[in-house]
């Protein structure tokens, strides 16, 4: 079994529709509207489903996290590419996947939901796009001046499957048990049916791998090599869920529009994806792709993934994630979102971290 | 459309190691450009170095000299 879709840009686009057309189904069918397969967002969910934080509103194992990781896992098994490898600094991916997490909820959003949002008129995360492209430019100068955080070795291949393995306990005592935490209100209560998410994650963990999308990767490509194949995945995902919202009347092009769970504060919305798309291209992959590479074998993508889940938690423990522009219910007027000191001051050091581990570790030393 | 032609791709451990083959092809005006390695090879992401097959030779020559470390040669239509 095999199916190339990267063998033009018109297959890649249509990776992308496919995955765009997953999000716009989940959302339909309950996922909040803009957040519609939010990695970061749905990561922190599922660690305050596991009691790793008490945040009451963002709690619930969201299996579409379970059906990405399953989903590349099976395909990459299926069509033979599935390679277990580790030994590329996990401790140095596990910071990074923290700073990856810190940024994207100073921000409100992984990369792959300031697309979401950018399809729904947000103008913030239009503003927090500079940040990304700047924090993957720097990433990319850091890789041009002999970044290196070593290579890989192929591993025991068990070691590459327990993350697939974990996520599909986590499924297990979703649907068998009563043990995990379940949001009554807010963001964590919206969602679709759970069959709906997982088969939504299946596929499109699937599509993802066979198209390789990653959103810090195709700026990457553009920035290093003028190389615009993956970007047209992310293009073919834009346009669907452009269509989406409009058809729906969910796009608004607005700064504040309540109920985005969105802030107005332009220089973190910069900073916070600066630091994730530094961040992303240090660990080589968005989160997704974090994701997706964790499924087809990379035990230093499940440590990142890992550092995610971790830096979620703390994000909500100490106070680091920001707060959404809403509609106060009883009086009626707009309260705008904020990003919190905590969260100005673990950004920043976010930032500062990414830069010394981007020139501390070169390829001489590395090897 | 660009046609596609057969091509010789040399794939690295690294990324910074496909970073350093391009710095010394530059230096040494060896032929070739860095491309994201094709899906045809790989699941992975990273960075490989594309060239004629004419150049094989010059190429595995200069990558000896400079200490740099191929994961694989291959040829594909690129």
């Amino acid at each position: 079994m095999n199916f190339n879709l990267s063998d033009s840009k018109k297959k890649l686009a249509l990776a992308g529709v496919v995955c765009g057309l997953v999000a716009a189904v989940l959302a339909y069918f309950g996922n909040p509207a803009n957040m519609a397969i939010c990695i970061a967002c749905f990561i922190r969910d599922t660690a305050g489903a596991l009691g790793l934080h008490q945040a009451a509103v963002v709690q619930y194992a969201r299996p579409e996290i379970i059906g990405i990781v399953i989903g590349a896992f099976a395909i990459s098994v299926a069509t033979k590419e599935y390679r277990s490898t580790a030994g590329s600094s996990p401790m140095i991916r596990f910071v990074l996947g923290m700073v990856i997490m810190i940024g994207s909820l100073v921000f409100l959003g992984c990369p792959l939901r300031m697309v979401i949002r950018m399809s729904a008129g947000d103008l913030n995360a239009w503003v927090a796009l500079i940040g990304f492209i700047l924090g993957v430019s720097t990433g990319a100068i850091a890789l041009k001046n002999g970044f290196s955080l070593g290579r890989a070795h192929e591993t025991q291949k068990e070691s590459g499957a327990v993350l697939p393995v974990l996520m599909a306990g986590i499924l297990v005592l979703l649907l068998c048990t009563s043990l995990l935490k379940f949001s009554e209100s807010g963001p964590g209560s919206m969602h679709a049916p759970i069959i709906v998410s997982l088969i939504g994650g299946l596929v499109f963990g699937a599509f993802a791998q066979k198209s390789r999308m990653c959103f810090a990767g195709s700026i990457r490509d553009i920035v290093l090599m003028r190389n615009f194949d993956l970007i047209t995945v992310i293009g073919g995902l834009f346009v669907v869920m452009l269509i989406y919202n409009i058809a729906t009347g969910n796009f608004t092009p607005a700064f504040d529009t309540p109920g985005v769970v969105a802030h107005s504060e332009h220089l973190w919305n910069i900073l916070g994806m600066y630091a994730v798309g530094f961040a992303a291209v240090l660990a080589g992959g968005c989160p997704l792709r974090q994701l997706v590479l964790a499924g087809q074998g990379s035990s230093d993508s499940a440590v990142t993934v890992a550092g995610m889940l971790v830096a979620a938690a703390l994000c909500h423990n100490f106070g680091l994630a920001s707060s959404g522009t809403a509609l106060d219910a009883e009086t009626g007027e707009l309260v705008a979102g904020a990003v919190t000191p905590a969260g100005k001051v673990a950004c920043v050091i976010c930032i500062v971290v990414c830069f010394i581990i981007a020139f501390t570790n070169k390829r001489e030393s590395a090897k | 459309m660009r046609k596609k032609e057969l091509k010789l791709v040399v794939t690295f451990h690294t990324t910074a190691d496909a970073m350093a083959m391009e710095k010394a092809c530059r230096q040494k005006d060896v032929p070739g450009r860095l491309i994201p390695v094709p899906r045809s090879i790989s699941a992975g992401c990273g960075l490989s170095w594309c060239a004629d097959l004419c150049d094989r030779e010059g190429i595995v020559a200069m990558m000896e000299e400079s200490g740099i470390e191929s994961e694989a040669l291959h040829e594909c239509m690129v």
